[in-house]
């Protein structure tokens, strides 16, 4: 298959910027009417955020943009050059710096700090950094680990309701806000409707020839990262139902000729979507990331907050392992996965750890070949682009062969 | 004839075989900046070993990291090349540890020879060719004089730094509170075997397991990784030809396919 010179990406997926262009314009427009600005780490609940009309911005989303569009190094080196260790995960070096060095870009300073512990480890220090930093008021959820899908019932869920309901209080508080019950209920509800369009487009990708691809779900989570709550996400998510259910009555695949289908483990590396074009150019295609599943979650618009803290606490990397490896070999036969590919993720160290464990069942009980490369997420100063390919040529040859 | 070319990191490797994939000559120069230079060099080489000439060719295979820059009929990886290579060589082989000068890796293989798996090292010269490259440098002492100094060492000195550049500073350190050379130098093979077989075991030491690549020819390395697998590897006479070979052996395929 010959090298295409444009990304193959679906249709709805060109929109994608301009909805965060508009995401952040309407920050600085809530802002200039003095809404409160939240600066949230992911899997923080947008939903009642926006209940009490506090306006969600995420710095990881931002590190992500800036790595993607190529002027993370600013941010990084700023932040490096203030003393913070290469060493941390770079979302927050990245973050860290645009404070330091005088916020001059697109994300609006925060006039509120929210994280909750759930997926990350670094997500309190680097909150409690940029309090330090920046002065404004602060609020630390505690999510404790998803053992057994019990914890989802029981004392757990209780605990993590309480503080919801202290971080309401906080927001009123703070900033004089009411919240309003109707709001939330009307959040949740737009919330699960955008959750449960995506997953059900994520299905459509068990479609062979695959109708979406890694670059294209790559870049789709967005309005479930930060807009979770709002009638422009379930309008996305509409319209990309849409056209990629068109696509496979066509029987139309994301790539021209598709020959091996692969499982994309981890964060996608921003700065490298080449390498997603370098898979599909040798006619490779991600059909199954865990981390794009990982985006959509039900709630249940009649127990608003009791779902939002289920959400709180079984999102992301907040679950056993055991449960998350669960959940995803069921489908390396529903998707029909030829291969997976590793990201070893220099700066998520929650996420790289367990690989191994993934990648022993994936070969033992499914033969399923792996390939594990080593890079970090955004920052591309620890990437080796001639070795890395090297090994994905090797990889292809293999799968090639079997 | 047909010719297999691995264009490797730190050396180009020229190997010609006769159509029933018979070992006729090979060559193994350094590859140096120009991949193109030499590899002429090592090819002629092969050549004037068996007094033929480049228009008796009727089929080149490259592979390594220069692949795409040396001329050759189509190209082929490096995981391939070594897995046919030692198909041929040595059929009972299930376990391929290959450690060159850039890359190390591990090959899992079925009965007929396919891939099952593989490993190969993270972006880091710890644990290739170039980790001893570079501490031979340092000890000033040539490459080929590390195996045979391995063996004078009653005490290897523990190397604990994974990283090329601290490993360096602790190799002075330890050369300036006055540990034997002999000790260090095994302490630096105990480190590149155990970072190999920490990176193997990924993929389990299934037998017969072979040592392949520049490195393999380093008997003190070949003995400490050994002795961490606990088993007595194969090993071929010329471990650094193995990969070029599969890739001549790729070539008589790809030409009888026409």
């Amino acid at each position: 298959m010959c090298p295409q010179k444009r990304e193959r990406i679906l249709q709805t997926t060109r929109k994608i910027g301009d909805l965060i262009i508009e995401y952040f314009s309407k920050a600085w427009d809530s802002q200039a009417q003095n809404k409160p600005i939240a600066w949230i780490t992911v899997f923080t609940p947008v939903e009642l955020l926006r209940a009490l009309d506090i306006y969600p911005v995420a710095p990881e989303h931002y590190g992500a943009m800036c790595s993607a569009r190529g002027f993370i190094l600013n941010y990084l080196e700023e932040a490096e050059r203030r003393g913070y260790s290469q060493n941390l995960c770079s979302y927050s070096r990245c973050c860290l710096g645009y404070v330091l060095s005088g916020m001059n870009g697109i994300m609006p300073p925060p006039d509120f700090l929210v994280t909750f512990r759930n997926s990350c480890d670094v997500y309190v220090k680097w909150w409690q950094s940029l309090h330090r930093h920046l002065e404004v008021p602060l609020f630390v959820g505690e999510a404790p680990y998803v053992l057994t899908l019990e914890d989802l019932e029981n004392y757990v869920l209780d605990y993590v309701i309480k503080q919801l309901e202290q971080l309401i209080g906080m927001a009123e508080e703070k900033f004089g806000l009411k919240f309003d019950m109707e709001r939330l209920v009307n959040a949740v509800k737009l919330s699960d409707e955008a959750s449960k369009l995506w997953l059900e487009t994520l299905k459509l990708r068990k479609a062979k020839p695959c109708p979406l691809g890694g670059r294209d779900s790559a870049s789709d989570i967005f309005p479930l990262v930060v807009m979770q709550g709002t009638e422009e996400a379930v309008k996305f998510y509409e319209e990309l139902y849409g056209e990629v259910q068109e696509k496979v009555s066509r029987n139309e695949g994301i790539i021209e000729n598709e020959k091996f289908r692969l499982l994309f483990d981890g964060i996608w590396p921003w700065h490298a979507f080449d390498l997603i074009k370098y898979f599909e150019d040798k006619g490779a295609v991600f059909v199954y990331e865990p981390y794009s599943e990982a985006w959509g979650y039900r709630l249940n618009p009649s127990k608003p907050l009791e779902s939002i803290a289920r959400k709180v606490l079984a999102m992301g990397l907040n679950i056993d392992i055991d449960l998350r490896i669960e959940k995803f070999l069921k489908h390396i036969k529903e998707f029909q996965i030829d291969g997976a590919v590793l990201f070893s993720n220099r700066s998520c160290k929650t996420w790289s750890a367990p690989q191994l464990v993934t990648a022993e069942v994936l070969n033992r009980k499914f033969e399923v070949p792996f390939l594990l490369f080593e890079a970090d997420m955004a920052d591309p100063r620890q990437y080796s682009e001639a070795q890395i390919k090297n090994r994905v040529d090797a990889f292809l040859e293999v799968l090639g062969e079997i | 004839m047909y010719v297999g070319i691995d264009a490797g990191a730190s050396a180009t490797k020229a190997l010609v075989v006769d159509k029933e994939g018979n070992i006729v000559s090979y060559a193994i120069v350094p590859s140096g900046i120009n991949f193109k230079l030499s590899f002429q060099k090592a090819l002629n080489e092969a050549l004037e070993k068996s007094n033929l000439n480049a228009k008796d060719i009727l089929y080149t295979v490259s592979t390594g990291y220069g692949r795409a820059l040396v001329k050759a009929e189509s190209t082929s990886s490096e995981i391939m090349c070594i897995s046919r290579g030692v198909k041929r060589l040595f059929p009972s082989v299930r376990t391929i540890i290959d450690v060159g000068g850039q890359d190390s890796k591990a090959i899992r293989i079925d009965k007929k020879g396919q891939v099952l798996n593989f490993v190969m090292n993270d972006k880091c010269a710890a644990g290739t060719g170039r980790f001893l490259e570079v501490m031979s440098g340092v000890l000033e002492k040539p490459i080929e004089e590390l195996s045979k100094l391995h063996f004078k060492s009653s005490r290897p000195t523990k190397i604990s730094s994974t990283c090329t550049v601290f490993a360096e500073t602790e190799v002075i350190s330890y050369i300036s509170k006055g540990s034997k050379i002999a000790d260090v130098i095994a302490g630096l093979h105990e480190a590149i075997a155990e970072r190999i077989y920490n990176m193997s075991s990924i993929i389990g030491f299934e037998k017969d397991v072979v040592f392949t690549g520049g490195v393999a020819k380093n008997k003190g390395f070949v003995d400490a990784l050994s002795r961490k697998i606990g088993l007595s590897p194969i090993l071929p006479e010329e471990p650094q030809i193995i990969c070029a070979y599969g890739a001549a052996l790729a070539a008589v395929k790809k030409h009888e396919g026409f």
